[in-house]
């Protein structure tokens, strides 16, 4: 019988299996192959070189991993801050109430993104929405200008990235035994004290997963820079989008995507480690 | 039950199967008629042409869109030069594809209406001889400003650089237009492959830097007329759709000379139906219907019988003033892969100091 169940869990993984490998693992390695070798007028020739890892890591171009890196690092602080309590609090309310919050989390996905990202530049452009309602109220005297800013970018980064964080945190809290919590105010502990020794540490799976959602798609969401601003903000993943498609260099763009993936690669093997006292 | 189940699902599969194949079917029955793919961007012409197109000839237009030139290649590159009849893309994209051998010469004799192109935009450097091409819009790089926002008088591409313009200006994001017109403001060719040249230019941008708010290729008009920005580089669709919004606008052609591009017509070395691609290019080099397509487009006017019947709402910016001068005017060309790698560096380093 068992025997019969892993031949049938075999084949039925099999497709997925070999679609990884065919679709996921084989364009990596095509990618790698790629960053090697020398670039011949549009197109490429097979001749190995490092000339493309050198110019990767030359001045302007380093600067936009850094500036990546950076991006990446505001946005997810931001997240955190905004979408774990949202996840928490969340899973304590009614359940008619959580579900009510899910559904209202999950319609504005009913539309595409960049369709979204737009609707944040009628709300930030000059005597747009936001000036309106500031000048209205007169708080402010004349349109902030706030449209293609480094605010403006990271405002669309947490709007278009909270919802990660979201779903792990509240998956991880939906589990959280009260009475432990319970337990804890009622042997002395102060609600902060409570929070940091029992909540945190057990929805910390939750948020470090949320982190991992969160950061690695915001390396590469350089559209939102170029859209919300104004293509100032030079992200890795535009510079790459301008390799491919208007200099036709692309050894360079896939030397650019290898060292953005390991760095992203190695970021969440750091953050996914497991603790050295959990490990057995 | 479970067998009652498979033969549900079988009859299913059955009904879909016959289904389909009844569709193939009648698909094959219209085989008769003749299809013109036409392959281009979306909306290069207004729909009612395109119509009429099909009813006068009999002829379906298979519209198909790219996003980018390049695309465009890749695609042709792939069909080996077939599948597509009629493919319109740019200058420098139709230089590669000529070269490649994917394109067919133009047979002339069924085009007696090739008279009408205005000679200004052929024997370019795509097309020599104009074997392969019909030139359809062009497109020139220019400044326009609000002038009751700007305090200084713009007549050139130097006068961007004054810090009047601080954090008003936007810009286009084709890197070689931008960069050109660093170039242009040192006398230099678009086209220069000497890299001190390329990156003395690359230089003299990032002092521009203080005055860009923003650089964006879509709709870059829209932030003109909203007042985001007072001053911007667009292209001539851009600028039609502006100056016809809001005539105060001011357009300035760029006394250090002008960056061209020309859109152009051709046809695929192995076009399913090459002839339908002839007969449509003769209906739309009809003086009539050429003007209703250019001002449909937004583009400069590139067949010379159809200036005026061009609306004399559009005219001023559809055709080219009669001050023009020829030799003001420089067509961005492809360049060697170390000049372009030269551009793009100097490019990401000029918008990284954009703040």
């Amino acid at each position: 019988m068992s025997k019969k169940r892993n031949i049938a869990a075999t084949l039925g993984t099999l497709p997925m299996y070999l679609f990884t490998i065919v679709f996921v693992l084989g364009p990596l390695f095509l990618m790698l192959a790629l960053s090697f070798f020398q670039v011949d007028g549009w197109s490429y020739k097979a001749v190995f070189t490092l000339e493309n890892y050198i110019s990767a890591f030359s001045g302007t171009y380093l600067q936009t991993l850094t500036t990546s890196l950076k991006l990446a690092l505001i946005s997810t602080v931001f997240v955190i801050l905004l979408g774990y309590p949202f996840g928490l609090c969340t899973s304590f309310l009614s359940p008619r109430m959580q579900k009510f919050i899910m559904t209202s989390q999950m319609i504005p996905y009913w539309v595409n993104s960049l369709l979204r990202l737009y609707g944040w530049i009628i709300i930030f452009r000059a005597n747009g929405l936001l000036d309106k309602i500031l000048m209205g109220l007169r708080i402010t005297d004349e349109p902030l200008k706030l449209l293609y800013t480094y605010p403006a970018v990271v405002v669309g980064m947490i709007y278009v990235l909270i919802p990660f964080m979201f779903a792990s945190v509240y998956q991880v809290a939906g589990r959280l035994d009260y009475s432990l919590i319970e337990a804890a105010r009622d042997l002395g502990a102060s609600r902060t004290k409570a929070f940091l020794s029992v909540t945190l540490p057990l929805t910390l799976p939750g948020l470090k997963t949320g982190i991992v959602h969160t950061f690695i798609p915001s390396m590469g969401l350089f559209f939102i820079a170029d859209i919300l601003g104004g293509n100032k903000i030079v992200l890795t993943g535009s510079l790459i989008n301008d390799l491919l498609t208007k200099a036709h260099n692309q050894p360079l763009a896939a030397a650019l995507a290898t060292i953005l993936m390991a760095l992203t690669g190695a970021i969440c093997i750091l953050l996914l480690r497991k603790p050295e006292h959990e490990r057995q | 039950m479970k067998k009652q189940h498979f033969k549900r699902i079988l009859a299913l599969v059955l009904t879909a199967l016959l289904l389909s194949s009844a569709l193939i079917l009648t698909g094959c029955g219209e085989k008769g008629d003749r299809t013109l793919n036409l392959f281009t961007w979306a909306g290069m012409f207004p729909d009612e042409l395109l119509r009429d197109f099909e009813k006068e000839t009999g002829i379906t237009v298979n519209y198909i869109s790219f996003d980018t030139d390049e695309t465009m290649l890749q695609k042709l590159q792939v069909a080996e030069g077939g599948d597509y009849d009629l493919i319109i893309a740019d200058d420098y994209i139709i230089e590669v594809a000529i070269k490649e051998g994917l394109v067919q010469k133009l047979n002339k004799k069924k085009l007696p209406s090739i008279d009408n192109v205005n000679p200004l935009y052929q024997g370019q450097f795509y097309d020599p001889t104009d074997e392969y091409t019909v030139p359809f819009g062009a497109g020139v790089q220019t400044i326009v400003y609000n002038p009751a926002k700007v305090d200084i008088d713009i007549t050139g591409y130097a006068d961007l650089w004054d810090p009047a313009l601080k954090g008003k200006l936007g810009i286009i994001s084709n890197y070689r237009v931008i960069n050109g017109m660093a170039l242009k403001t040192f006398g230099y060719s678009y086209n220069t492959t000497d890299i001190y040249e390329i990156n003395r230019a690359g230089a003299r941008l990032t002092e521009l830097a203080p005055n860009i708010r923003l650089i964006k290729d879509d709709n870059i008009q829209d932030d003109l007329l909203s007042g985001e920005i007072d001053a911007a580089i667009m292209y001539t669709s851009q600028v039609t759709l502006a100056k016809m919004t809001d005539p105060s606008l001011e357009i300035v052609f760029p006394k250090e000379g002008i960056g061209f591009g020309i859109m152009g017509m051709f046809v695929p070395v192995n076009a399913p139906d090459s002839s339908a691609a002839h007969e449509f290019i003769e209906y739309v080099l009809d003086p009539e219907r050429g003007a209703t397509c250019f001002e449909w487009l937004g583009y400069y006017c590139t067949f010379a019988a159809s200036e005026e019947h061009i609306s004399e709402d559009f005219r001023s910016f559809l055709t080219l003033p009669d001050e023009f001068n020829k030799e003001d005017m420089e067509m961005i060309q492809n360049v060697t892969a170390e000049a372009e790698q030269a551009h793009l560096t100097n490019w990401t380093m000029f918008r990284s100091k954009c703040k």
